[in-house]
């Protein structure tokens, strides 16, 4: 077995795909690879490794995609990728060939990044893309003469409108890659003693790869620490300045690359005007309106069309689950299938829609060139809160779902900026936060208009929602101050041409991080909701047999058909009441008093651990009302019935209520958020640190509310 | 004086990138000694600024276009 896998690694030919930022690359590697494509991880870093497969002529090549990036120096967490699997320190994703795409009308950007490939000595190929747009701004390049200043193959495409593409494929079947003369002489920079020591000891093959050593192989941990503290060394003994080695390297590249992008390249020189679609998206008052009516727009639609597969999936999972428990022969077995798996199943499977339409609606904005758009705009407004401009995206997601705010945040290059918005977009208000709110404002506030046109429900729920928006940004600001990085912050961004969105690839996003989202973080919810449904069947054997035998003892000389759901309804509501999940609510009941709840509600809030909506089906099952759930007003009749024990007065009176809703505002009752973010953070502590001080949030919040109003 | 003075659309010429650790980044981009930039978008309140610079546009904060010495044209 070992044997077979090693010799088909040596047969397939491995391709890394190399360009900027913005260049057409996922294009291409979409085109090549279609879904055959596999998301991994790089070691220690958060950036996934995109590997894909395609079928050439009956032989299987196997396709790397780098994340983009303007050099060989690495100043971000995807750049350190790009600069470790190009020279070789990550030695399991080493390339054969190199296929660098180039955006025809930044030409000169990226033959900075070509020829600093051609002097590590790679196998490579170029490939000139977006041909269409050069032409539109009446660029037109000779590729000959290119070909002729380089020294390797160079192909013309238009992979947006599909041109060209073909021939990308018979390039990669003839293996038709070149290692090209050195572009530059990097003696001109380092001294050749220098070079030659570094390159014999770490067994290179050229001066750059020598100088890539020099220069970066003392921060990257994928060098060992003694040959790090022997690079450390070398550089101060012959104390040599290694930054200004690399901006002269800049300079003497930057020199060569204008000369021959003059011999290349014609073009009309008039400087370009401004569009006339950045008057408006840029403009400093309309712009920030045209966002808005964008952001309604996006949740208008999610929340109407979501909601249609929801609740089909929803049904789905219950016609599954209820055929199971039918079908199976009764036992344990079948119930943990019924009660435990196949719901918790579900509860993954329900938020597929919103993470695909959020991500659909993501990737058309940031395909079409609006996002960098909104980050230009909203990056003076987040700076003080120790947030970037790109962190907008990540907290607008979170209004609709914290999971997909949370997987974008790996957009934003600085940790402390990327650490921050990861730690609060699950604090804005999500949609499932919505159930709860609407039937403890339904309880507790009237139904009634003052002022004329205020409704005072209305008015209550969009008090919640700025509670949440509070809680952001007042977190963000205490988390400025704690975090610490010494990376320094950056916007630098391009602002690139307004396209028409790629269908395709918005629909390979939509596809790709759904399934990210099942297969990473649906391992974490399906083992939470096996313990949750564990813990809420069982309890002490004796206890939980007893109420049994009383309830089948009750049914016996009953045949009315309502009197029997209503005794089935109470005796489950008295199996829960005192399995083990039961039991930990009157454990915790001293410790929510002071927030005006009973124990009963402490079952509730463990059991909504699992998911936030979960409150409303446990509330249904403790207060015994049985039947169909969906109706929502015979759960709020039964919730305004319950007198607490300890007070005599309403259980849900108005401070218990709006203390709920805030504790349900704070908490991190989401399993599945807590999954991404581990998945995210790569690892247990900050997930474990949110939890923490939510709960805290939470708590504090609660008590302070019910404090207050009672 | 420094690219984030340069009044809205209106260019200039680089003159040089002052130093600082984002002085790579800035020459990767491709401000380089030479190249024409002109301010076309301002984000109010201080926030970024947008130049164009041959056929691109792009985003800087103010305190980076303060790092970019040019002489107005």
């Amino acid at each position: 077995m070992a044997e077979t896998t090693l010799s088909q690694k040596t047969l397939t030919s491995r391709i890394a795909l190399v360009g900027n930022p913005n260049v057409g690359k996922s294009t291409i590697f979409n085109y090549l690879t279609g879904l055959n494509q596999k998301i991994g991880n790089y070691p220690g870093v958060t950036v996934d490794k995109k590997t894909g497969s395609v079928q050439i002529n009956g032989e299987s090549f196997e396709i790397l995609d780098l994340p983009g990036t303007h050099s060989l120096f690495p100043n971000s967490e995807d750049e350190i990728i790009a600069h470790r699997v190009l020279n070789h320190t990550q030695l399991e994703t080493r390339p054969d060939h190199v296929l660098m795409v180039i955006d025809s009308s930044q030409l000169s950007r990226g033959l900075f990044l070509a020829s600093q490939l051609i002097d590590l000595g790679v196998n490579l190929a170029i490939i000139l893309n977006m041909a269409d747009l050069a032409l539109k701004n009446n660029i037109d390049i000779k590729s000959y003469e290119l070909f002729r200043a380089l020294g390797v193959p160079i192909l013309s495409t238009d992979a947006r409108n599909q041109k060209g593409l073909e021939e990308v494929k018979n390039l990669i079947s003839q293996r038709n890659f070149s290692k090209a003369p050195n572009f530059i002489d990097i003696q001109q920079v380092v001294p050749v003693e220098m070079l030659a020591q570094v390159k014999e000891r770490f067994a290179l093959e050229n001066h750059y790869q020598a100088y890539q050593m020099i220069r970066f192989g003392t921060r990257d941990k994928a060098v060992s620490a003694e040959n790090r503290a022997w690079l450390e060394n070398l550089a101060q003994s012959a104390d040599f300045d290694l930054e200004e080695a690399q901006l002269e390297e800049t300079k003497i590249r930057y020199k060569k690359i204008t000369e021959i992008v003059t011999k290349a390249l014609t073009k009309k020189t008039e400087p370009k005007p401004k569009s006339n679609l950045d008057k408006v998206f840029l403009h400093p008052i309309l712009g920030y309106a045209v966002f808005l009516g964008i952001l309604l727009l996006i949740f208008q639609t999610i929340f109407t069309w979501a909601s249609y597969p929801m609740d089909l999936i929803d049904g789905l999972f219950a016609d599954i689950s209820g055929w199971a428990s039918s079908a199976l022969p009764d036992g344990p077995l079948t119930r943990l299938l019924s009660e435990g798996v196949i719901p918790g199943v579900g509860g993954v499977v329900i938020f597929i829609p919103q993470i695909a339409l959020l991500f659909g609606f993501l990737a058309i904005l940031e395909d079409t060139g609006y996002m960098s758009r909104v980050v230009f705009l909203m990056d003076r407004w987040m700076r003080p809160f120790g947030l970037h401009g790109k962190s907008i995206v990540p907290l607008v997601s979170g209004v609709a779902c914290a999971i997909p705010g949370v997987m974008a945040a790996r957009n934003i290059s600085n940790w402390k900026e990327k650490m921050i918005t990861i730690l609060i977009t699950p604090l804005m208000s999500c949609s499932a936060r919505l159930p709860v709110y609407i039937i403890l404002i339904g309880l507790t506030v009237p139904d009634e208009v003052v002022l004329g046109f205020i409704n005072l429900q209305a008015l209550a729920l969009l008090g919640l929602y700025l509670l949440g928006i509070v809680g952001v940004f007042g977190t963000a600001f205490v988390l400025k101050f704690i975090l610490k990085t010494s990376e320094k912050s950056f916007l630098l961004s391009e602002l690139p041409p307004y396209r028409i969105p790629r269908w395709g690839d918005v629909g390979i996003t939509m596809f790709e991080k759904s399934k990210t989202f099942v297969m990473e973080a649906g391992k974490v919810i399906l083992a939470i909701s096996i313990v949750l449904w564990v813990l809420a069947s069982y309890g002490p054997p004796a206890t939980m047999d007893q109420i049994r035998q009383e309830g089948e003892a009750r049914l016996e000389n009953v045949s009315d058909e309502e009197q029997i759901a209503l005794i089935e309804a109470e005796t489950s509501s008295l199996l829960l009441e005192n399995s083990f999940i039961g039991i930990m609510g009157r454990a915790i009941e001293p410790a929510i008093r002071p927030l005006g709840y009973d124990w009963k509600i402490g079952i509730a809030l463990i059991t909504s651990f699992a998911a936030r909506e979960v409150f409303v089906s446990t509330m249904a099952t403790i207060y015994s009302i049985g039947g169909d759930l969906e109706d929502e007003l015979t759960i709020r009749e039964k919730l305004a019935q319950q007198i607490n024990a300890n007070t005599g007065e309403k259980t849900f009176n108005l401070a218990t209520s709006f203390s709920l809703m805030v504790f349900y505002a704070f908490a991190m009752q989401c399993m599945s958020t807590v999954a991404v973010v581990k998945r995210e953070t790569k690892g247990w502590k900050w997930p474990l640190i949110q939890t923490l001080y939510m709960s805290v949030l939470a708590y504090v919040g609660a008590l302070i509310t019910y404090q207050i109003l009672s | 004086m420094t690219a984030d003075t340069l009044p809205l659309n209106k260019s200039g010429k680089i003159l040089e990138i002052l130093p600082s650790p984002l002085k790579i980044n800035l020459m990767e981009l491709g401000f380089l000694p030479g190249k024409k930039i002109t301010l076309q978008h301002l984000a109010p309140s201080g926030g970024p600024m947008a130049f164009r610079m041959d056929e691109t546009l792009l985003a800087l904060r103010k305190s980076e276009a303060a790092l970019i010495r040019v002489e107005q044209i």
